[in-house]
């Protein structure tokens, strides 16, 4: 299903990475470089998701998302911010944003973002997750893979949960910290490559196969 | 010795002249009487004697002397209070209230005048505090665009697949150092708003033991590789308001840091007490420490203790700083004490409710 994206953002390189960088992903990519336009844009066409700066000229991102909710639309918004205090995403999610990411991102972390706010409607989750010939139970919580069980930690779990509702697709180290560890900061330690390392000696060492892969600057990937 | 009592023990030396001054004037007086009256009636009284004199001096010159003294002792400090109350309140200047200015009489004494100026100082380091304070946030804040300009440029670059693997590691590598530098920028907007008085707490109660317990197992994980051993000793249940997230951060900085400062085979002990009217918390490792004139510095921004050593430990150098923002901003106070070859320890102590 082709999905058809609004990126709102004044600064032009900035723009035109993301715009590129989406439609290598085959998006559908429409840009605004301001607030007024954006929102007319926005009323007049059905968009999957929006990826909405909160510095614009004219009329800020926050501003365009209140009047897109005061109108009853209900398009999956993700803000984007400069300024990446807690209470500006507090803020922004109280204005209806369904997701918020501090500048500078990664690009991978914007696009698996996006991704996820397109399919956050609906989509049936399964009780137990596949990736390869790993296969996690959500509900007993236990991972085995090629007939062998595996202890994991809570932390493990999650991490590993996290990573595998999402196959093939990358997960950003800062969407990692939010969702596993409910870090809203950078801690500035390597402690989700840490885990990962003690992850992969579970889930990896002595298989052929390698599931958990590194993508290095960005994050990690559980892909065949 | 104060002004009060140097100006009274002039005051006394003066006053004790002009006694002595008065006594000898009139006894020359009487002296010079008597002689008068022995030349026109012939006689003297022998009751009326120059010892009279003296009788009288000190028998009303004492009193008028501790009269005099105590009121001198009383429009000394009369005359000090202005002095004592500017000098408490100047004390009670620091950085963050730069911009209360003293209050002033208004009369135009010296006094008035002398708190003129001193306002008049504060409020141009005030304004000049502020003008960094501005320029860094602004800075953090400009920096940001170009850095995520730079890293979408990267990663689009990576995404082609005919690169060398030599211009594929270079890429890497300067992505690397983009994500450094956007550490770096990020911990200095935060420090630099938590300056302006930007960053409000979201206090909750919270459980600062369990906070503690949770952060052992993240650093039980986080000393493997480094084969640091991690033990939790003493852990009171600690309830208190504070903001969830912060002390988090704060207890993930300090355990981090004794990890990263630690040498192989070396200890990280976490301890959580309940005192009388505060928590306590201990972060011990067993690193080489940090000599004596310069621990005091290590909670500065960017310091590093010694250079060399710096660099191979990976970090943006902001750690300790913003461990000691969330300490004060919780009213708390931290200090790092250090016995070379022994034990590294910051103390942390937060206020209980």
């Amino acid at each position: 299903m082709l999905m058809r994206v609004l990126v709102v953002e004044d600064e032009k390189k900035t723009a035109s990475f993301i715009r590129k960088a989406l439609q290598a992903e085959s998006f559908a990519v429409d840009v605004s470089h301001d607030g007024s336009e954006a929102l007319v844009l926005a009323s007049s066409t059905p968009f999957d998701a929006i990826v909405l700066d909160i510095m614009l000229p004219g009329r800020d991102g926050l501003s365009v998302l209140k009047q897109l909710r005061d109108q009853q639309n209900r398009t999956p918004v993700l803000l984007l911010s400069a300024r990446g205090q807690v209470d500006e995403r507090v803020e922004g999610l109280n204005a209806g944003a369904d997701d918020y990411l501090p500048k500078p991102f990664a690009l991978a972390e914007l696009i698996a973002r996006v991704r996820s706010l397109g399919r956050r409607a609906g989509e049936p989750k399964s009780v137990t997750l596949r990736v390869g010939d790993l296969a996690l139970d959500t509900v007993t919580r236990q991972a085995q893979r090629g007939g062998k069980f595996f202890e994991l930690t809570t932390r493990e779990y999650r991490l590993l949960e996290f990573l595998m509702r999402t196959p093939g697709r990358i997960c950003g180290r800062m969407a990692i910290l939010e969702k596993v560890w409910d870090y809203d900061f950078d801690p500035g330690t390597n402690l989700v490559d840490v885990y990962i390392k003690r992850l992969r000696e579970k889930i990896d060492d002595g298989f052929e196969l390698k599931l958990l892969h590194t993508v290095r600057g960005v994050g990690y990937v559980m892909k065949e | 010795m104060t002004i009060r009592a140097r100006l009274t023990i002039w005051y006394a030396g003066i006053l004790f002249v002009s006694v002595l001054l008065i006594t000898g004037l009139s006894y020359h007086e009487f002296l010079r009487e008597r002689s008068m009256e022995r030349v026109s009636h012939g006689e003297i009284d022998e009751n009326d004697t120059p010892e009279d004199v003296i009788q009288i001096s000190i028998f009303c010159g004492i009193p008028a002397a501790i009269i005099a003294l105590a009121g001198g002792w009383w429009l000394m400090r009369k005359a000090m209070t202005p002095v004592a109350a500017l000098t408490e309140a100047a004390s009670r200047v620091n950085e963050s209230n730069l911009n209360k200015q003293l209050p002033r009489t208004g009369n135009g004494d010296e006094l008035d005048r002398l708190t003129e100026v001193f306002n008049a100082m504060t409020s141009r380091l005030d304004t000049s505090f502020n003008r960094i304070r501005e320029f860094t946030l602004h800075a953090s804040h400009e920096l940001k665009t170009p850095l995520t300009v730079m890293h979408g440029e990267l990663e689009t670059a990576l995404r082609d697949s005919n690169l060398s693997a030599s211009s594929r590691e270079g890429l890497l590598s300067q992505l690397d150092e983009v994500q450094r530098l956007t550490k770096i920028v990020d911990g200095l907007s935060l420090l630099t708003k938590a300056d302006a008085g930007q960053i409000v707490l979201k206090r909750e109660p919270v459980r600062l033991d369990e906070l503690a317990r949770d952060c052992m197992d993240d650093a039980q994980i986080l000393a493997g590789p480094r084969q640091v051993r991690v033990e939790l000793g003493r852990c009171d249940e600690v309830k208190l308001a504070g903001d969830r997230h912060r002390l988090r951060q704060l207890l993930l900085n300090l355990t981090d840091n004794a990890i990263k400062y630690n040498q192989p085979n070396g200890t990280l002990k976490l301890e959580l007490s309940r005192l009388d009217k505060f928590a306590e918390l201990k972060v011990s490792n067993t690193g080489p420490g940090i000599p004596a004139e310069i621990t005091g510095r290590v909670f500065e921004r960017f310091f590093r203790g010694d250079a060399s050593h710096g660099n191979t430990v990976d970090g943006c150098g902001l750690g300790l700083s913003i461990a000691q923002w969330i300490v004060t901003a919780h009213e708390g106070s931290i200090n790092i004490t250090s016995e070379p070859g022994k034990w590294t320890t910051v103390t942390v102590r937060l206020p209980l409710a």
